[in-house]
């Protein structure tokens, strides 16, 4: 099952294992946006942080919202979870605004960019204190071994390490199962073992429905798991919709480098000054096609051969061109 | 607002620093007036000594533990963090300083207690006990205040020096010479009228609705530090 069918049955399913509103509401309109953004600006005295950003995220979604450093996804992140206040525009989490905490947040799950515990309560303690205050019901256990920290139980917060803070952060996030879940850079200072359990976490949660909105610096985890994503540059959208869309505005690219002499080229190619030849081009596959083909009937050695459909990469660094 | 508490107090029991500006240097100060407290008696009655009392416990415990938990948890994000959940913010400054000013009245009520037991009880314990709510309201509200002028535990060190020696200061000066001369200044500045409620209460002899004016200056510094705080506090630190 592929996960965007699995998704679809879970939202038919999963309302069963939830209870109240949030039942009734889910049952009731599946495609109802958790989070509505409407021309949101945020401003700090002549520096535009976010200009006019419209976006929405839909119930179950994994959107990321990424952009190059200063590009405002922090601000907006803090907006839609109520952290600060925007100059102007409208945000709207569950159809209320992300300030009315008694109604939000016991349905919103947060990850900060930043630990933000205190050194002197122990992991136990910590995962305790935010998880009664989210006003979800979880055991503090269960949680803890979502993020592999059960031994560290008894451990202060200030004896641990940066990944282990991270994970404590995300145990907190995830306490109760939320709703609705917002992970800052979750994977900053994890190492591959822990990154691959955060993301596991992060998949059961989908599948019990919850909406995930990320901001990450890697990208190929953003490519892998969104559904859309939100592109900022400068305080707004660069661009905005599933990798497909993002990097379809983009050539595909073939490197290759050829024997002298060679035989003229059945496609058209840039030489650059490494002596490597590039074809971009907008059909891989047939342009790969034709060139091998060519290398054969020709006998022509391709040296360095590589080619790839365009990656997440290629779009950032074309705004940063 | 009860488990945010909790939470402060098992943090200030951890904490050593802590526990000793805020638990024993009040009590050994407090302990050092009390048993001095014939020579200190000759030079501004037992009020005097009550009210020094009440100002040292409150100054150095209540005020700079406020001043200094607020800033802390707020550099290390713990304030963003209590903000990421369903608490409200008045929850939560409710939940951090309920400890300290728990242990502040304990602390205060002890001490008097054995004040009274070697010096005999005071004229007036209603009295006595709405100049201590007062004086550790007026307390509360100026450490909010200056939490939003403190970067750091470390700069805690510095911010708090002025209203926490100048406190003191006022006290001694309004218990030793009375206020009799410069009868406005002295009860304007902050915690002025309320050393004298304290030794009003303590050393009786006054109309209890002349003492009860006495709040009034207090309760109003109450009013600027709730101002001051609600334009300067910040629940994060500065970028």
């Amino acid at each position: 099952m592929s996960a965007t069918a699995k998704r679809h049955a879970e939202e038919v399913t999963w309302p069963h294992c939830r209870s109240g509103a949030a039942t009734a509401e889910i049952s009731g309109m599946t495609s109802a946006p958790v989070i509505d953004v409407e021309r949101l600006n945020l401003s700090y005295g002549d520096f535009h942080a976010v200009r006019d950003l419209t976006f929405h995220v839909r119930r179950g979604e994994f959107y990321a919202l990424l952009g190059t450093n200063g590009a405002g996804k922090t601000s907006t992140l803090e907006i839609i979870e109520g952290h600060r206040t925007a100059t102007s525009g409208a945000v709207r989490v569950f159809g209320q605004s992300p300030r009315a905490r008694r109604a939000v947040r016991p349905r919103m799950g947060i990850m900060l960019q930043e630990s933000g515990f205190s050194p002197d309560l122990t992991v136990r303690e910590s995962v305790r204190l935010i998880g009664r205050l989210t006003e979800r019901t979880d055991q503090v256990d269960r949680v803890l071994g979502v993020v592999d920290l059960t031994h560290k139980a008894g451990t202060k917060v200030s004896q641990l390490s940066g990944g282990e803070k991270r994970r404590l952060d995300f145990a907190t996030a995830v306490y109760g199962t939320p709703e609705l879940i917002f992970l800052d850079e979750p994977t900053t200072g994890l190492d591959i073992q822990s990154r691959d359990d955060l993301w596991d976490a992060v998949d059961r949660l989908r599948e019990d429905g919850s909406t995930v909105v990320l901001t990450t610096h890697y990208l190929e985890e953003a490519q892998q798991r969104a559904d859309r994503i939100g592109l900022m540059h400068k305080g707004t959208f660069h661009r905005e919709g599933t990798v497909a869309d993002l990097t379809r505005t983009l050539p595909s690219v073939i490197r290759f480098t050829l024997p002298v002499p060679a035989p003229v080229l059945p496609l058209q190619a840039t030489r650059k000054n490494d002596g490597k030849f590039v074809v971009e081009t907008f059909a891989l596959n047939k342009d790969l096609h034709t060139l091998l083909g060519w290398a054969q009937d020709n006998a022509v050695d391709l040296r360095d051969l590589e080619a790839g459909p365009t990656r997440l990469d290629d779009v950032f660094r074309a705004i940063g061109n | 607002m009860l488990t945010i508490a909790f939470s402060e107090l098992v943090q200030i029991f951890r904490n050593r620093l802590v526990l000793v500006t805020s638990l024993v240097i009040p009590v050994a100060v407090s302990a050092f007036f009390v048993s001095r407290h014939e020579v200190f008696a000759e030079l501004g009655g037992l009020g005097y000594i009550a009210a020094v009392v009440v100002f040292t416990v409150a100054a150095f415990g209540l005020y700079t533990t406020t001043v200094t938990t607020l800033a802390s948890r707020r550099q290390n994000l713990f304030l963003k963090r209590l903000r990421s959940t369903a608490a409200s913010d008045a929850g939560i400054l409710s939940g951090l300083l309920l400890p300290i000013t728990v242990i502040t009245l304990v602390q205060v009520t002890a001490i008097l207690a054995v004040f009274a037991g070697v010096t005999g009880t005071p004229a007036n314990v209603p009295l006595l006990v709405a100049a201590v709510a007062a004086t550790v309201v007026m307390m509360l509200g100026l450490g909010l205040a200056t939490a939003g002028l403190t970067n750091s535990p470390e700069h805690a060190q510095v911010t708090t020096l002025p209203i926490s020696i100048g406190t003191i200061a006022v006290a001694s000066w309004v218990g030793l010479t009375g206020t009799e001369e410069l009868t406005l200044l002295k009860r304007l500045l902050p915690g002025g009228a309320a050393t004298e409620l304290v030794g009003n209460a303590w050393d009786g002899g006054v109309a209890v609705p002349d003492s009860l004016v006495l709040l009034a200056p207090t309760l109003g510094w109450v009013v600027v530090a709730v101002a001051l705080a609600s334009r300067f506090f910040r629940w994060e630190p500065r970028r």
